[in-house]
């Protein structure tokens, strides 16, 4: 039983002062074991804030974010699965499904967690799924300003994956969950 | 006159073979050792050699005897000798007759490993245990003068004492399997982390989650989460937040149980063997804890369950070994029951509390030795509570190693005055029993002498302990 939390787009403090209150008080410390950030958090007191969350943190670089020095792409294994991080500003089209597809085989990782169009998605395809976590904060993005807050729970247990979508809808925090798991079988390579 | 004494003894010995030979010779009992029939005095000699030298419950029988170092005594003695095993001896054939088929151990070791005592101690119990209704008053009896190590009845005498199997030996399998089963049931409902009971309850509700690899596109579905059960959650019901509250528990019960005993191969190291003795003391703890809101885990409760734990994962009988993490956790209950007054911070103070056993086991110190209270609570100044808290608590298991506080165990457990009273006479004891150096001692002294008691002879320390019976202090 292993939580990652997968978070990002913050833009602290150019676009929003801060975490909803209603997120800050549930992210407490001594829960979850991983964090993985898709970038532009953007400075270095929300590094430190994640940092007090988990040990274990991983950032990738946003094309805002004050530390130039996070890598542009980062992969890590937790349990079973692979697990791919970009912050998305660099697949153009932006947001564009096939196009992320092709950065997973890249990496190949079973998970790809991306952001940058500060909206929530998941997606599967034939290489695995994609996870877009949104915006924390809520912040406006580069396409849109109606963006709900919202960040990405992951829940692994062996070859399953529970995935907690925790969004900020008028106020209240709305939770749902997506369920998915992997055969035994390892992953062709491409 | 030192030469003749043996020669003399074996003579006699070896004119006693040849005529009528005495009927307790002729008992099983010295059969089943795997010595050949040795001459009578010879055989008797070197028994009565083995008997510790300190008082016992049967000194006055054998105070003819002249000191155990002296083998070449004057040879009068030697038919005397040999015939002083006699009254305890006839008693025994008639009752060895029903003994159960379970080997007795003897047979395997040489009896220059067992005293004489030690052996019709252990038939006696054996014979006791094979009864189909046990008499419970005789086998505490039996009991507290001290079960024999290794041999597997210890196991079953506990599990009487505690209450554990019932006194009729024909209910003995269905009340096992019953409270076997339970235990099951309990690390089923307490073991599991939240992400098995979700996964669980999604089985049974018939989900179906997504396969990664079965091809085609599309986005994933979302499901609402009913009950605010998601691992944020911070709702007093949800499992998750009970489970974060818990980890705190379950960390100290980690910490506990990888102290246990850090110099015995059973509990500690890098083997298979301490891993999963470690890992059903954990079980035990945790599943307690959680029974328990009350009270929780307290540090010291794996001390408590120690022993308990070893004695059964150590029954020769291999299906009762296997299931020593059952039997030790109801039999941990139960012990605790009696104990958990002590664990409880919020009632140090109160009647049932530490501090008030404590002050009744100095009553019991200035009723039987005035002069050492005296000169302990008033003189020197040395309050009961920096030693006698951990003696008490922890049931004396920290003060002397191991084997010795299994023996102390079997003392308290079969005590039918209850293990609270005959912990505190044995902690009387063993103050008693250093008195001198308590006496010539001052504050600093003193404390460094009761915090690491010295090695005792335990079967003396019990028996002074007896002596203390009587009217209970206060």
């Amino acid at each position: 039983m292993v939580l990652v939390l997968a978070i990002g787009d913050l833009h602290i403090p150019h676009r929003a002062p801060d975490l909803p209150a209603k997120f800050k008080s549930m992210l407490v410390p001594g829960k979850i074991q991983h964090i993985l950030c898709t970038g532009n958090l953007c400075i270095k007191e929300v590094h430190d804030y994640l940092k007090s969350l988990s040990p274990d943190l991983h950032i990738t670089r946003g094309e805002y974010d004050e530390d130039v020095r996070n890598p542009e792409n980062k992969t890590l294994t937790i349990g079973q699965f692979k697990l791919g991080l970009c912050h998305g500003h660099q697949i153009v089209p932006w947001g564009d499904l096939d196009s992320l597809a092709m950065l997973q085989r890249q990496l190949d990782v079973d998970i790809l967690v991306t952001g940058h169009t500060h909206q929530f998605k998941a997606y599967k395809h034939e290489g695995g799924v994609v996870i877009n976590p949104g915006s924390a904060t809520g912040a406006y993005s580069s396409i849109t300003y109606d963006v709900n807050p919202s960040f990405v729970l992951m829940d692994i247990d062996g070859l399953r994956v529970v995935v907690y979508v925790y969004e900020l809808i008028d106020g209240e925090v709305k939770v749902d969950k997506i369920d998915f798991k992997k055969t035994a079988t390892t992953q062709s390579a491409h | 006159m030192e030469d003749e004494a043996p020669g003399n003894g074996t003579g006699n010995a070896g004119a006693m073979g040849k005529k009528g030979v005495p009927e307790w010779l002729n008992s099983s009992l010295w059969a089943s050792s795997s010595s050949p029939p040795a001459s009578a005095s010879t055989t008797a000699a070197a028994c009565l050699f083995r008997s510790p030298p300190s008082p016992k419950p049967e000194a006055p029988k054998r105070a003819p005897i002249p000191e155990p170092g002296s083998p070449p005594s004057p040879k009068p003695e030697a038919p005397t000798r040999a015939s002083i095993p006699e009254p305890p001896r006839p008693p025994q054939p008639p009752s060895e007759a029903p003994r159960p088929s379970v080997e007795a151990p003897p047979d395997d070791r040489s009896p220059s490993r067992l005293s004489q005592e030690e052996v019709s101690r252990q038939s006696q119990l054996l014979a006791e245990l094979s009864k189909k209704v046990v008499n419970i008053g005789e086998l505490r009896r039996l009991a507290s003068q001290g079960i024999p190590d290794d041999t597997g009845i210890r196991s079953i005498v506990w599990k009487l004492l505690l209450g554990y199997l019932p006194y009729d030996r024909e209910f003995w399998m269905q009340e096992l399997a019953k409270k076997r089963s339970q235990y099951k049931a309990f690390k089923e409902e307490f073991l599991m982390n939240p992400s098995e009971m979700a996964r669980r309850l999604e089985e049974s509700a018939g989900h179906k989650n997504e396969e990664l690899e079965t091809g085609g596109r599309g986005f994933l579905m979302r499901s609402e989460i009913t009950h605010d059960e998601h691992p944020l959650s911070l709702g007093k019901t949800s499992v998750w937040n009970q489970f974060f509250q818990e980890t705190e528990t379950i960390e100290q019960i980690e910490r506990d149980v990888k102290r246990t005993h850090p110099d015995m191969q059973f509990f500690c190291g890098d083997s298979s063997l301490a891993k999963s003795n470690q890992e059903a003391l954990r079980h035990i703890l945790i599943i307690f804890a959680k029974l328990n809101p009350g009270i929780r885990y307290v540090q010291g409760m794996n001390e408590l369950l120690a022993p308990l734990f070893y004695v059964f994962r150590n029954d020769p009988d291999q299906n009762n070994a296997a299931y020593a993490e059952a039997d030790a956790f109801f039999c941990f209950v139960e012990l605790l029951s009696g104990f958990r007054d002590n664990f409880c911070q919020k009632l140090d103070n109160s009647v049932v509390g530490i501090r008030s056993t404590i002050s009744k086991l100095s009553e019991l110190l200035k009723k039987h030795d005035g002069e050492l209270w005296r000169h302990l609570e008033i003189t020197t100044k040395v309050n009961p509570q920096f030693y006698a808290f951990r003696w008490i608590t922890l049931l004396l298991t920290q003060e002397f190693n191991f084997v010795d506080s299994l023996h102390i165990w079997d003392a308290l457990l079969s005590d039918p005055d209850g293990p609270q009273d005959t912990l505190l006479r044995v902690c009387c004891a063993m103050l008693i029993l250093v008195r001198k150096r308590l006496l010539a001692g001052d504050f600093t002294s003193n404390l460094k002498l009761l915090q690491n008691y010295p090695q005792t002879n335990i079967d003396h320390l019990l028996y002074v302990a007896n002596k203390l019976r009587g009217s209970s202090a206060g």
